[in-house]
């Protein structure tokens, strides 16, 4: 292979930048005119929104409570391990509440939420662009962005925290079933250290702020990445990936940022 | 410059790039008003583009795009949604929404467009299933048509909104010989009962000839030659003369450009 000079090197670099800038301009002016541009979908946006509901939200539901409840067990068990060293196990409850709601809950839904939901809405999308259906749409005089782009992020902006919401407390009631019922720890202290602790303003609610900022990046790189791929089969494939791997990088990198805002007393 | 009513389309010094890639360069395209024009060209020579182009789905890098009065490239997004309705394409995969039968496909823009009641709506359908064959096959989805029927069904829905003019991409490309008799016939139907004007990109040439009053050619970035069937038959440029007569090689090659064959065989050793 011929080896690149450095001004070589340098104009590569300075293009890749150049990409990277110019695709997120691209990516923002698309999530502007979807959200704010006006268009003619007829009277059926909330029939259309109801739709993608179900496909985003409700079809998530088995892995996100499947998910939540082996975390939440696994959690129980980890953490009564090790508190039972230390004559503390009656703050399992606490320790498993707090580690859902604050981060696992928020963040593994999320990434969950990518793989099951995101690829699904890359792949639709871009299949849609590749059998010229989004064409279509445009000649005959509706707006992709509104028809299909809006409802599709619409409700993957209220289905993630909605889901991590079910998550936590499926993760939660796992939870109890392994420390209460499996291995003894006392109901009335499981669920009061619980309760003293678990604070409604810092752990549930920016537990919360976490899920819907992570379900905006999530859903915007997923329509975006549908909308903006290359209509081959290969494109799709690839944009499918890139949706999985933007979307999990995204969200654990926000996850510290924000955790960092929130918990982090500066 | 205004554009001129005997037109439906036209297109004034068009240029378009596809990165530093030239595909039309200048080129003047007047199609006629309540005709049949053809647009024909080898394979690759941008003609797809060009239907692209005068729906407004492409921008071009300079020159203007006229259809009915308006400049589209002037057209706010908003407007150009709204002057569309006065358009219907055929894509030449059909474009079927493939969570949709071939009721809701046709009844599509009537929803979308229209605030006329259901029974309306159904009978509109049902004259438009008519026009093409398939009233018959209303409650079938599209994964269960054959590719010519889905470009009926695609017909009747481009033809839902009564459009002013109606654009066909290759609608003879994969059909059986019973199929490209009854779409040709069709074509020419639809113009003469509703008063339309059509145009048809295709490199089919006699099927495009039989039904097309005028016929643009384009190739190399140009308009080779313009006409009607008859008088490009009979055209002296050989670049038309190679297309219209379907000889192999001439001034288009048939050979994409490569290095030496000798040398490209034995430099392999």
């Amino acid at each position: 292979m011929r080896r690149k000079s450095i001004g070589e090197r340098i104009r590569l670099l300075g293009r890749a930048g150049i990409d990277v800038v110019g695709s997120l301009g691209a990516s923002t002016v698309f999530l502007l005119r979807v959200l704010f541009g006006r268009g003619n979908v007829g009277n059926g946006f909330t029939q259309l929104l109801i739709k993608q509901l179900f496909s985003v939200g409700v079809m998530s539901l088995v892995i996100i409570v499947v998910s939540g409840l082996f975390i939440g067990m696994v959690l129980a068990l980890q953490g009564f391990n090790i508190l039972s060293s230390y004559g503390s196990e009656q703050a399992v409850g606490q320790m498993v509440a707090l580690t859902l709601l604050r981060e696992l809950g928020p963040v593994v839904t999320a990434l969950l939420f990518a793989g099951r939901a995101g690829s699904a809405l890359t792949a639709e999308i871009g299949n849609m662009k590749s059998t010229e259906q989004l064409s279509s749409l445009e000649m005959i005089g509706v707006d992709p962005l509104k028809y299909i782009i809006a409802p599709r992020l619409w409700a993957g902006f209220i289905s993630l925290p909605l889901l991590t919401m079910i998550f936590c407390v499926v993760g939660i009631w796992g939870g109890a079933m392994v420390a209460v019922d499996w291995l003894g720890v006392y109901d009335g202290s499981f669920w009061a250290n619980m309760q003293n602790s678990v604070s409604f303003e810092k752990d549930v609610l920016n537990g919360l702020i976490k899920s819907i900022v992570f379900a905006f990046v999530v859903t915007w790189i997923a329509v975006f990445q549908g909308y903006d791929c290359e209509p081959t089969s290969e494109g799709i494939s690839r944009a499918t990936t890139k949706t999985v791997v933007y979307a999990s990088l995204a969200v654990l990198g926000l996850d510290f940022i924000l955790t960092a805002l929130m918990f982090g007393d500066f | 410059m205004s554009a001129d009513p005997a037109y439906a389309v036209e297109l004034k010094g068009v240029s378009f790039k596809r990165g530093s890639r030239s595909i039309f360069n200048n080129v003047d395209i007047f199609i006629p008003r309540g005709k049949v024009t053809g647009i024909m060209g080898p394979s690759g020579s941008g003609k797809t583009t060009l239907l692209r182009l005068m729906g407004a789905q492409l921008r071009p890098s300079s020159g203007e795009v006229w259809v009915n009065g308006q400049n589209l490239p002037a057209l706010s997004r908003s407007d150009l949604f709204d002057m569309r309705k006065q358009m219907g394409v055929l894509f030449q995969s059909g474009a079927l929404f493939t969570d949709l039968d071939v009721f809701e496909n046709v009844a599509f823009p009537l929803r979308v467009h229209t605030e006329l009641p259901e029974d309306m709506i159904r009978d509109i359908v049902l004259m438009k299933l008519q026009a093409v064959g398939l009233r018959g096959a209303i409650e079938l989805m599209p994964d269960e048509l054959s590719g010519g029927m889905k470009r009926r069904v695609a017909l009747a829905r481009a033809i839902a909104l009564d459009p002013q003019i109606l654009m066909y991409d290759e609608p003879f490309v994969g059909q059986d010989p019973i199929a490209m008799g009854i779409l040709v016939r069709l074509i020419r139907l639809l113009n003469d009962a509703l008063g339309i004007t059509s145009i048809v990109v295709s490199h089919d040439l006699a099927e495009t000839a039989s039904i097309a009053d005028y016929l643009y050619v384009v190739g190399d970035t140009q308009v080779l030659g313009h006409g009607t069937p008859a008088e490009l038959m009979e055209s002296d440029n050989p670049r038309i003369r190679q297309f219209m007569k379907g000889i192999a090689d001439g001034p288009v090659p048939f050979h994409f450009p490569a290095a030496d064959y000798r040398d490209d065989l034995l430099g392999a050793r």
